[in-house]
């Protein structure tokens, strides 16, 4: 029996209980289209995240002292490059480089008369194209000029905290390279605001030469920061700038930890794909179940005519995957309106929110979707896969009716 | 030669610890295009021998065939096949496939046969017009009266030109003038055809049409009903 006859008789019993079929479809649509919109919300925020991360911390390739300690940001000669301008002048001969600029980090305390906050000063080369999305980022005051001698740069969010604002004087202290507290008075040339409240409520930006200089570390730099055309390039970078006693370290070994904790939770993610998948499985498998039970003298009949075992089971898997691939088209529709507004709105979680996220999760303050096709594809497959899989129950239970008892059903 | 041969076919149900003979070592044959009526009591065995005959049941002992082939042993895709090819039924309860129309119903069989498109479509077309509904060919069942569809059930079971056709109680759900329609339609596509019916029944308006009558009574041979 043509495959085509068998599909007809699938979907018409579809339409005898519009209702039922109705529901089904939707509870498939509506459990694809919330993984969809869940699994872009959590796509876009890991990716926002992580390129926030690579545009504003990491770069795509850091070079360091070996003994170079992010967590501890040493100041000492051994823990700091020595020769940094020759490293950023030969990583910025590879093609591959958009921008290489040394920068020097260091722990600092900002007083002002009545507060003050720990913060990570970073001398930089202003004039470096890493610093693009900072210096457009600028919303009072203005950009620091390399030769700046007392000019810093704080984000707008930390301004609003401390009470202060652009041509303000503040005071900052630090331990220099010989272990000693020094203190200066700055001025706040400017302020900042990166769309990440967590990095500009404790980044201090500062020129490299006054920064070297107010920590007592003349010509050296915690790190050469490179920035590429193509991040999947950063391991030919790292392997050709490596040296002796220079660790050449890359995008994905610089945010490891983010990484890996967003593996973790994609795994968990992946669990509840799993139990929503399963919940829709569990409702067409009840329909059809059900549309099996309503047809036992039907299939008996069906049998009586000499249709086999094997044709009645094709039959309700047809029913089983015309039923699933409905609620699919329902569910994609539905996620990609879902993601569609999630990318272009996004969900506005506030400053404070996304600053509880901690500086290792560079979090934006309006969390955005991303439209991930493999996702759709996956997710669409894995659903009509299961379905598919859930409903050999009722198919077998269908095929394997005695003709004769199936006749005297009532 | 017999179409159909039962020598000492039994059938036992068990219902919990209860024994149910309900063919008790019965031996028939018949033969081509025979018009035959099993009759007797409810409890009988009436529709347990169309069962048997039909492939839908096997004998607990004895031996069944069809067209000299012992089926008491075929496997259940063996049955079906046979039934596919060589059996038509027509059920009390007419058992037509409620989601298609009357001209797909009539088809099905040729579907599952695999016969051509050009070829089904004369052989439906021709059937429905033998039945005298042409004119309902698109109508699913539950826009057509009793006896429409049981009429369409007899297309139905004659449409792969089977060997024998057995009806269980086919006028049981139909009126008196439906019911001598349904009955007048069998005799005379009988006569054309010659496919052998048998049916199972206790209106003896409908015995009166047989050429021969197979009485029953519990689970035996009370006459075999030599032809009229």
């Amino acid at each position: 029996m043509p495959l085509s006859k068998l599909w007809t008789i699938a979907y018409r019993d579809l339409g005898r209980h519009r209702r039922r079929s109705i529901f089904t479809l939707l509870a498939v649509g509506l459990g694809l289209g919330l993984l969809l919109v869940m699994d872009g919300l959590i796509s876009g925020v890991v990716a926002d995240s992580l390129a926030n991360s690579i545009r504003l911390r990491t770069g795509h390739v850091q070079l360091r002292a070996d003994s170079f300690q992010e967590d501890q940001l040493s100041l000492q000669a051994k823990d700091l490059l020595a020769n940094p301008d020759e490293l950023a002048a030969k990583a910025k001969e590879l093609s591959e480089v958009k921008a290489a600029a040394p920068v020097l980090w260091s722990s600092v305390i900002l007083n002002t008369i009545d507060q003050s906050a720990g913060l990570q000063l970073m001398g930089i080369d202003t004039t470096s194209a890493l610093y693009d999305p900072i210096r457009s980022g600028v919303t009072a005051g203005e950009w620091l000029s390399p030769d700046d001698r007392d000019g810093i740069l704080i984000g707008r969010v930390l301004a609003e905290e401390l009470g202060v604002s652009a041509g303000q004087k503040v005071n900052l202290t630090v331990v220099n390279s010989d272990g000693r507290p020094d203190e200066g008075t700055f001025t706040i040339r400017g302020l900042f605001s990166t769309g990440i409240p967590g990095y500009d409520q404790s980044a201090v930006f500062m020129p490299l030469d006054k920064a070297q200089a107010f920590t007592g570390s003349s010509g050296r730099a915690s790190l050469v920061m490179i920035l590429l055309n193509n991040q999947n390039d950063a391991n030919k970078v790292a392997a050709a700038l490596s040296a002796p006693g220079v660790a050449a370290l890359t995008w994905s070994d610089l945010n490891k930890f983010f990484v890996e904790t967003m593996g973790t939770a994609m795994s968990f993610y992946v669990i509840l794909d799993f139990i929503v998948i399963l919940i829709v499985a569990v409702i067409i498998v009840n329909t059809l179940l059900m549309s099996v039970f309503e047809r036992v003298r039907e299939m008996g009949i069906l049998a009586a005519l000499g249709m086999k075992g094997r044709q009645i089971r094709v039959m309700f898997l047809l029913e089983a995957a015309t039923l699933a691939l409905i609620g699919i088209a329902v569910g994609l529709i539905i996620g990609a309106a879902g993601v569609w507004y999630l990318a272009t709105t996004g969900i506005p979680i506030g400053d404070k929110m996304a600053a509880v996220a901690g500086s290792n999760f560079a979090l934006s303050a309006t969390m955005y979707g991303r439209f991930e096709p493999i996702s759709f594809l996956n997710l669409s497959l894995a659903t009509l896969i299961v379905v598919v899989l859930a409903s050999l129950y009722p198919a077998f239970y269908a095929s394997r009716l005695e003709p004769i008892k199936a006749l005297h059903e009532q | 030669m017999a179409i159909i041969e039962l020598v000492n076919a039994t059938r036992t149900y068990e219902l919990g610890e209860v024994k149910t003979h309900a063919l008790n070592g019965v031996s028939l044959m018949f033969e081509p295009g025979e018009f035959t009526a099993l009759v007797g009591p409810s409890g009988s065995g009436k529709t347990t021998l169309l069962q048997l005959i039909g492939c839908l049941d096997r004998p607990d002992g004895g031996t069944v065939k069809i067209n000299g082939q012992d089926v008491s042993r075929f496997s259940a895709n063996q049955r079906a096949d046979l039934r596919r090819k060589e059996i038509g039924f027509v059920f009390q309860f007419f058992a037509l496939v409620p989601v298609l129309s009357a001209y797909e119903n009539v088809e099905l069989p040729l579907l599952l046969s695999n016969v051509k498109t050009q070829e089904r479509k004369e052989r439906v077309t021709e059937l429905l017009k033998a039945v005298g509904l042409s004119d309902r060919a698109k109508h699913r069942p539950d826009q057509l009266s009793g006896g429409e569809q049981q009429r369409v059930a007899i297309a139905r079971a004659l449409a792969p030109r089977p060997l024998m056709i057995l009806a269980d109680e086919p006028t049981a759900n139909l009126d008196t003038e439906n019911g001598k329609q349904a009955m007048d339609i069998m005799q005379r596509l009988n006569q054309e055809t010659g496919t052998a019916f048998i049916f199972a029944t206790h209106d003896p308006r409908v015995v009166a049409y047989a050429r021969r009558v197979v009485k029953l009574r519990d689970g035996r041979v009370d006459s075999n009903g030599a032809s009229a």
